[in-house]
């Protein structure tokens, strides 16, 4: 689907901004409602998200003594920025990317693990002790999933000979489902989805029970809505992206619902089963079996698309 | 802003206020990148003088004063100190009394381990399981509240027997909610022993062996999850566990993965053995006279807590007042044990390590106050220190 804007409007109201904000909304009031059913609760009403994000900016910003405060105020408006960025390259309800051009997989992934670095960013600036473990461990998991989650990305992109994401994504509803080509790429792209949006079992950079929130302990107010607000909208488009590559690409609003949707529900549920992973044993998973079957996953994808290049 | 540096430690500070904790407590662990190198803990935040409130209240007030000690285990402090009083009158309770007596320590054992498995498992993250065991939880509380009328402080206890018959409606009410908590329970056992990420998180975390549980003074199921077979109930029977026993639950391992193991099976003997005492509950008066006035003597009285032994040391003078009354709950037992663990773990294990003896802070909380710039070091005979003791409450 083609959509002829203003570009200002696409930036600020649609797709883009203030819809993309909207959305980010629901999708994490969906996740929280989804994961609180799984778990025998009744979970948060439709507009708890819009309302924590408003009291939030409504409150005062606490810049605690010890940190850079330039940084501090900067870091939450840089994550956000960047994981707003990353979405105009995306196809996001089923409509074209905003922008795009050749090689703007590779700008998206880079834009999407900004706001992690941001987060770890944060936390080392401060001196809180939770905060430093917590950005120490923010980085750890940054280094251990997001080589996989690059492999299971940059997969389908091999096999649609290209690097430019709407074209990947046209190519995706034009062959067979890549997830039943590729299982293993799925697998690996949407558990690393979750480690990159530190859901549980990956919850370690911010386990409450021992480092109280992590890098954002000493985030109050705007900061906090902002690094809040910039990991919803990375839960859209990470959603987005996995479903356009493996769930055989978005044309239109109807598969955009149905396919993130169904996205959610699965990774809601393994959010809600597992206990939380330390930290080695993230690291050790990711490594240990996220990587090798990442590149498994690779090997197989050069061999065949050799074999189709050279036997016809 | 110039940061102060004592030294070279990182040290992460848990509490007085933390999320991981429900009670206030002090805990410091020094950490070398994730790994713990050494461990304090500091107590005494939600000391209530209890104790010395003992002191001005009659026999029968303190026995609400005590079965406030606790808001989880409030029936088993009542309990002990009543048998205690018991003992010092020279009366035994009826029959039936202790058995209901000994029906409500084991469904006060039921909803106690329930609590602590949601609260251990959402200490290493494991919300779901949170969830799901306190939900099941309400079954028993709802018997809880059948029998008595309350949910937490059910005052069963009478000196010399209890306030609350059970009659056989309500044990045909009580028998479909024991059937569904067995099968809960069974259910639980079958996810701590099968799921692969839960096991990774719990065995062979926070191991100890039977000699350390043994030297550090551990007591409940701390210390039989470390094939240390102790147990009141069966060691030194009270209430009516000499007519109705319970077996002792034992597990090899002495890692969090076996404290697991034993809260829940010995939930499952709790199940069992209630549903033994509503078979042949025995028939008799419910309460014996105690006198107002308690002769003079001391005596000890030792339960077993859903924690572990609970000792109370009681003293009387002839009057209507205790002279005193010494708490030892087995919250205080067990903290040497977390401390000694601690080290060598890594932070993520903190959490469950500590929660794994079921720390109980308000009820193990005790004033001491040491005076540091004291001139001459002062030796103090045990005379000395019951007049400064006196003095110092008047």
């Amino acid at each position: 689907m083609n959509l002829s804007l203003h570009p200002l409007i696409m930036l600020l109201v649609f797709p883009g901004g203030l819809f993309l904000l909207a959305s980010g909304l629901v999708f994490q009031w969906a996740d929280r409602k989804l994961m609180a059913r799984f778990q025998n609760r009744v979970g948060p009403r439709f507009m708890q998200p819009l309302a924590d994000v408003v009291k939030l900016l409504a409150k005062e910003e606490i810049i605690p003594q010890g940190v850079h405060r330039g940084l501090f105020i900067a870091l939450p408006v840089f994550a956000l920025a960047s994981a707003l960025t990353a979405a105009l390259y995306v196809p996001l309800f089923g409509i074209n990317p905003s922008f795009s051009f050749r090689g703007d997989l590779v700008v998206t992934i880079y834009l999407l693990s900004v706001l992690t670095i941001s987060l770890g960013l944060a936390g080392a600036n401060s001196i809180d002790r939770f905060s430093l473990v917590g950005a120490t461990r923010t980085m750890t998991q940054l280094f251990s999933y997001e080589a996989p989650f690059m492999l299971a990305l940059i997969e389908p992109a091999l096999v649609a000979q290209s690097w430019q994401i709407s074209k990947i994504n046209a190519f995706a509803g034009e062959t067979t489902w890549l997830i039943l080509a590729q299982p293993i790429g799925f697998v690996v792209a949407l558990v690393g989805l979750m480690g990159k949006l530190e859901l549980p079992p990956f919850d370690a950079p911010e386990a409450e029970t021992e480092i109280v929130a992590g890098a954002l302990t000493e985030y109050s107010g705007r900061g906090f809505a902002l690094f809040r607000l910039g990991k919803d909208i990375e839960l859209v488009i990470g959603l987005t992206l996995v479903a356009a590559f493996y769930l055989g690409g978005i044309a239109n609003l109807l598969e955009f619902v149905l396919k993130t949707g169904g996205l959610l529900l699965v990774m809601a549920l393994l959010q809600t089963a597992f206990a939380r992973l330390r930290i080695d044993q993230t690291v050790g998973l990711w490594w240990r079996v996220g990587a090798l079957m990442g590149l498994v996953q690779l090997l197989a994808i050069m061999v065949g698309v050799y074999i189709r290049q050279n036997m016809w | 802003m110039p940061i102060e540096k004592s030294d070279n430690r990182f040290i992460v500070p848990i509490g007085p206020q933390h999320p991981a904790l429900k009670e206030p407590g002090h805990f410091e662990f020094t950490v070398d990148g994730e790994i713990v190198t050494a461990a304090s803990v500091r107590l005494g935040y939600v000391h209530r003088g209890i104790e010395k409130g003992a002191e001005e209240r009659t026999w029968t007030q303190n026995l609400y004063l005590m079965e406030r000690i606790c808001g989880i285990c409030s029936h088993i402090h009542a309990t002990a100190f009543a048998q205690g009083v018991e003992k010092l009158a020279g009366v035994e309770a009826p029959p039936r009394a202790r058995a209901i007596r000994q029906v409500f320590c084991e469904l006060e054992r039921i909803h106690s381990h329930m609590l602590w498995l949601g609260v251990a498992a959402h200490e290493g993250g494991f919300d779901a399981m949170f969830m799901y065991s306190w939900r099941d939880r309400e079954i028993v509380m709802d018997m809880l509240e059948m029998l008595s009328g309350n949910r937490v402080h059910y005052s069963a206890n009478l000196l010399g027997g209890v306030k609350y018959d059970i009659t056989p409606e309500m044990i045909t009410r009580m028998q479909p909610g024991l059937d569904y908590l067995e099968e809960r329970l069974r259910h639980y056992l079958e996810v701590i022993n099968g799921d692969e990420i839960f096991i990774s998180r719990t065995r062979g975390i926070g191991t100890m062996t039977r000699e350390q549980a043994q030297r550090l003074g551990a007591v409940g199921p701390t210390a039989r999850a470390s094939n240390y077979a102790y147990d009141v109930r069966i060691d030194a029977p009270y209430a009516a566990y000499a007519e109705f026993p319970v077996r002792m639950i034992v597990a090899e391992e002495g890692d969090l993965h076996a404290r697991f193991v034993v809260r829940i099976l010995e939930t499952l003997e709790s199940i069992r053995v209630l549903r033994e005492i509503y078979a042949a509950l025995p028939e008799s008066e419910l309460t014996a006279r105690v006198p107002r006035r308690i002769p003079a003597g001391e005596t000890i009285s030792r339960v077993e807590a859903p924690r572990g032994e609970l000792f109370y040391f009681i003293a009387s003078s002839g009057g209507d007042k205790p002279e005193r009354v010494r708490v030892r709950t087995p919250s205080l037992c067990n903290w040497g044990t977390v401390i000694t663990l601690a080290v060598g773990h890594k932070l993520a294990d903190m959490p469950m390590i500590l929660s794994g003896i079921d720390p109980c802070f308000s009820c193990n909380d005790r004033l001491v106050t040491v005076a540091r710039n004291q001139q001459t070091p002062l030796i103090w005979s045990w005379a000395d220190l019951r007049n400064h003791g006196i003095e110092y409450y008047r």
